[in-house]
């Protein structure tokens, strides 16, 4: 039997007529439509029946008379998603955060911005929007515009202050200090208020919310082939894993058949875009353990990347090479093979690279058993990408939900098991030779043929889920679409907003010195991660994410 | 001691104040240049040939910045600080025979090592007291490493500095200098190898640029300095590392004494300190260049773990040898 069937027939079992409706559109996509307050028993069930479960998102959608819950996640073997109505004008819904550690800030940013209550949540505060948003505006909401300047107006004239939580000191050796939004050590504005007794890190309280753009709500008010590049625009780094996510998306949506040759070009410059984060991060995480040689070495050694994507893209970062059924360039023969040439350099130098990372003493003093995430917290934080696979969770998305090309080219899941800074970087090292035989492998055996289909402006009614391995981990886009040429709903769940939360727990107990060099082996990306606000937020605009959020989070280490 | 005007030139023009200045300056140029070759990097290259006035400039811009002293800053101790390390460490250069006799030109007097060690303990005292009074937690993180650190090396400093003496015979830096006739490198170099280590932990290089690390503690003590007092904090950073380079070579490199000098022996000297200073810099920034800064526990660890202990080991084992080395210098005569 097939495993989605397997999912159907055990839900179906368990719910008898509380679901209202199956069905599996898509290969290891499977949806389910609940009635209101049964979603917490097919929740209860993925979870005690399934043994990989982790929660993606939620989505949550504003239809007229209510509001639809998608609670998306991922068992192993396919994407189910949960779907429930919550009727207006109560909007009030039970929690699951006691059951689903990870599902605590999801429900928050639904709260946020739709205006859900989720009855038992621990902390329903603010998670996006500033603490001076106006009460009862939902940005997410249809009938909500953005032309509401007037009463924004006011906004900007009182800056709030972050809230601060009292220190609780210990006689007094306690000191706050907060490290950004504007940090040598952040390259995004974030603030993190860190409570340090001398050089110890007791505890830390993250706040995100400063590259707020509203890309959400934007993308409904744009086409399906303009939001291809807005969503690039989600992150810099890995717009390409954004476009290719998305743009999978919307294909599912219309039933768009994918020339092989782009599948394969989608993957090489995926690829490269790994490569090229990858490299990014060890340099930079060079940079803040005080290895300035290695930093400099690492980025002479990506701009073999940048060149080959810019000859092949058109440009250095921001390739733009995705779109809606195909790819938008070709790969000239001339090219592939100056790439082929290009990669056996970076080869070698991955080599040296991984001498350095595995024997230089003073490296290893400050990166091996440091900030450690053990197994069990990280499957239950539900963390993904290079964070979960040093601590020895399988989620490597190319492997178990392959897209593109992934199925047909052969390469290796990178697991670690010590769940240390070290691990983490060398999950990412060893990804980055991973890549090159992958860029090798797909170069070499390029299928011919077209390279993109014409594909329509409008797209048929219906929903979509893609889930991709960015370089910082799983990237979710969920894509609506109401038979127009408009997308209904976009959501984009970025892979550090999972990540985000297992900081906390990496930090406590390690020193002053350690946190940008553990900081920085997560990845972070907090333009992705801040992405869902809609407003224009001027400095003053700050906003928290409360102790009790992470605590929730953190629930699994007390006894 | 003759108060005429060739002994004030001598203080403010040459071997003293402006000559000091500049090559700190030279040095800064020299170090961030041969850093970014070493990184693969340009380094500085427009101001001047070679970017040579790339330091000057760097000073004189600062010069004409805002001068900000904070509210809650310890207002007289955070204005006199970067003037009192700057001047602490110039002073202390002037003890050092630099054209073979010292700046107050005569040949220092028995002991002027140990003042000058002293004198340098105290400016690195005043660098702490500058983060403290700027009363910002980075630049108190920064001030307290900064005591953490000083404490712990400057003990094995003393004590590896003190051997070079034992077997000169005399505590005068000039007297050290002038009987090297084979380098105290070559002749100790059980002392000469971990006194570079500890001089690398006394001049916040990499991997013990600790108390100014930028991604933790943004410019650790120096994090509310601007302007003047900046140009003044980061001076006097260049004027340590010139010390650090001139102690060395003074103690285990011969000091101005070179292998080769004829004619006028002044111009020799010049030519060989600067030439020695700078290969001290070598290593000093190579060292730098493939290490990763170490945490404030490890440096602290190894320190009182091994710095120490080998400082004495290193300490007794020149004086059992001290008379068996003076025998070999007296063969290279």
């Amino acid at each position: 039997m097939a495993p989605e069937e397997e999912i159907i027939n055990l839900i179906r079992s368990e719910l008898q007529g509380n679901a209202l409706e199956y069905n599996a559109p898509r290969p290891r996509r499977v949806s389910v439509h609940v009635r209101p307050g049964a979603h917490r028993e097919a929740i209860l069930t993925l979870l005690q029946s399934l043994e990989f479960t982790m929660i993606s998102t939620i989505t949550g959608i504003d239809l007229e008379e209510a509001v639809e819950l998608n609670y998306h996640f991922w068992c192993g073997k396919a994407e189910v998603t949960i779907r429930t109505r919550v009727p207006k004008p109560a909007l009030e819904i039970e929690t699951i955060t006691d059951i689903v550690l990870g599902a605590a800030l999801y429900e928050r940013e639904v709260f946020d911005l739709l205006g859900v209550k989720f009855l038992g949540h621990p902390d329903l505060e603010r998670l996006i929007l500033p603490e001076s948003w106006p009460k009862g505006q939902y940005p997410l909401r249809k009938d909500w515009t953005p032309n509401l300047s007037d009463k924004f107006r006011s906004l900007r004239k009182k800056p709030v202050r972050a809230r601060t939580t009292q220190n609780k000191t210990n006689g007094g050796s306690v000191v706050n200090v907060v490290l950004g939004p504007q940090h040598p050590a952040l390259h995004e504005p974030e603030r993190f208020l860190f409570k340090l007794d001398g050089e110890v890190v007791v505890d830390v309280e993250p706040r995100l919310g400063y590259a707020h753009r509203g890309i959400e709500k934007a993308a409904e008010q744009l086409m399906f082939f303009q939001d291809v590049h807005l969503v690039g625009r989600v992150c810099g780094i890995c717009n390409v894993a954004h476009t290719t996510c998305f743009c999978q998306a919307v294909e599912s949506v219309g039933d768009i058949e994918v020339p092989p040759r782009a599948r394969y070009l989608r993957t090489i410059v995926h690829e490269l875009n790994r490569i090229h984060s990858h490299l990014l991060l060890l340099g930079i995480t060079g940079l803040e353990v005080g290895f300035e040689s290695l930093f400099q070495y690492l980025w002479r050694d990506r701009e073999i990347v940048l060149d080959l994507m810019e000859k092949l893209t058109g440009n250095r970062v921001m390739a733009e090479f995705n779109t809606i059924g195909g790819v938008r360039r070709d790969l000239p023969v001339s090219l592939a093979n100056e790439t082929k040439k290009g990669m056996s350099t970076l080869k070698d130098r991955m080599n040296f690279y991984g001498k350095v990372f595995n024997d230089d003493p003073t490296f290893g003093l400050r990166t091996k058993e440091i900030g450690i995430l053990k197994l069990p917290e990280a499957s239950k934080l539900s963390v993904v990408g290079p964070v979960a696979r040093a601590s020895g969770v399988e989620v490597d998305v190319r492997k178990h939900d392959p897209y593109a090309a992934y199925d047909e080219i052969p390469f290796d899941e990178i697991i670690y098991k010590e769940g240390d800074s070290w691990a983490r970087l060398m999950v990412r090292l060893d990804e980055v030779a991973e890549s090159i035989d992958i860029i090798t492998y797909a170069v070499d055996n390029l299928p011919s043929g077209p390279y993109r289909v014409r594909v329509p402006r409008r797209m048929p009614e219906g929903e979509a889920l893609s889930r991709i391995e960015a370089p910082r981990g799983e990237l979710v886009h969920y894509v609506k679409s109401n038979g127009t040429a408009y997308p209904e709903r976009v959501k984009i769940r970025s892979p550090t907003l999972a990540n985000i939360i297992s900081f906390r727990q990496m930090i406590r107990g390690c020193y002053i010195a350690d946190i940008p060099a553990v900081l920085v082996s997560l990845d972070p990306c907090f333009s992705c991660t801040d992405r869902m606000a809609f407003i224009d937020v001027n400095s003053g605009q700050r906003w928290v994410w409360s102790m009790n959020d992470i605590k929730a989070k953190s629930r699994l280490e007390e006894p | 001691m003759n108060f005429d005007t060739s002994f004030f030139l001598r203080i403010l023009v040459f071997p003293g104040f402006l000559f000091l200045l500049f090559l700190a300056l030279f040095c800064d140029w020299f170090e961030r240049k041969i850093m970014a070759r070493m990184q693969n990097r340009m380094g500085p290259s427009y101001t001047g040939p070679l970017g040579i006035l790339q330091p000057l400039a760097d000073y004189i811009k600062l010069l004409t910045k805002e001068d900000i002293t904070p509210a809650h800053a310890e207002r007289p101790l955070f204005v006199l600080t970067p003037i009192v390390s700057f001047s602490l460490f110039m002073l202390s250069i002037f003890y050092f025979p630099i054209d073979g006799a010292n700046v107050f030109s005569n040949g220092g007097f028995e002991g002027d090592l140990l003042f000058v060690l002293a004198l340098v303990t105290f400016a690195h005292f005043t660098l702490f007291l500058s983060g403290w009074s700027s009363s910002n937690p980075y630049s108190g993180i920064g001030a307290v490493r900064i005591l953490t650190q000083f404490i712990g090396y400057d003990i094995p400093l003393m004590i590896l500095a003190v051997a070079p003496a034992l077997i000169a015979g005399s505590l005068s830096l000039a007297k050290i200098a002038s009987t090297q006739i084979v380098p105290y490198a070559l002749l100790i170099p059980w002392v000469f190898v971990p006194f570079m280590l500890v001089l690398q932990a006394e001049l916040e290089e990499d991997p013990f640029d600790i108390p100014n690390a930028e991604t933790e503690i943004v410019a650790g003590y120096g994090t509310e300095f601007s302007g003047r007092k900046f140009a003044f904090i980061s001076l006097s950073k260049d004027v340590q590392i010139v010390f650090g380079a001139v102690l060395t070579v003074c103690l285990f490199f011969g000091g101005p004494y070179g292998p080769i000098m004829f004619g006028s022996p002044n111009i020799w000297f010049i030519i060989w300190f600067i030439l020695k200073v700078l290969v001290v810099i070598v290593i000093l920034e190579f060292v730098e260049a493939v290490c990763a800064r170490l945490r404030i526990d490890h440096i602290v660890r190894a320190n009182w773990r091994f710095m120490a202990p080998i400082a004495v080991l290193s300490f007794a084992l020149t004086v059992l040898y001290s008379p068996l080395g003076r025998s070999l210098m007296e063969v290279f005569r």
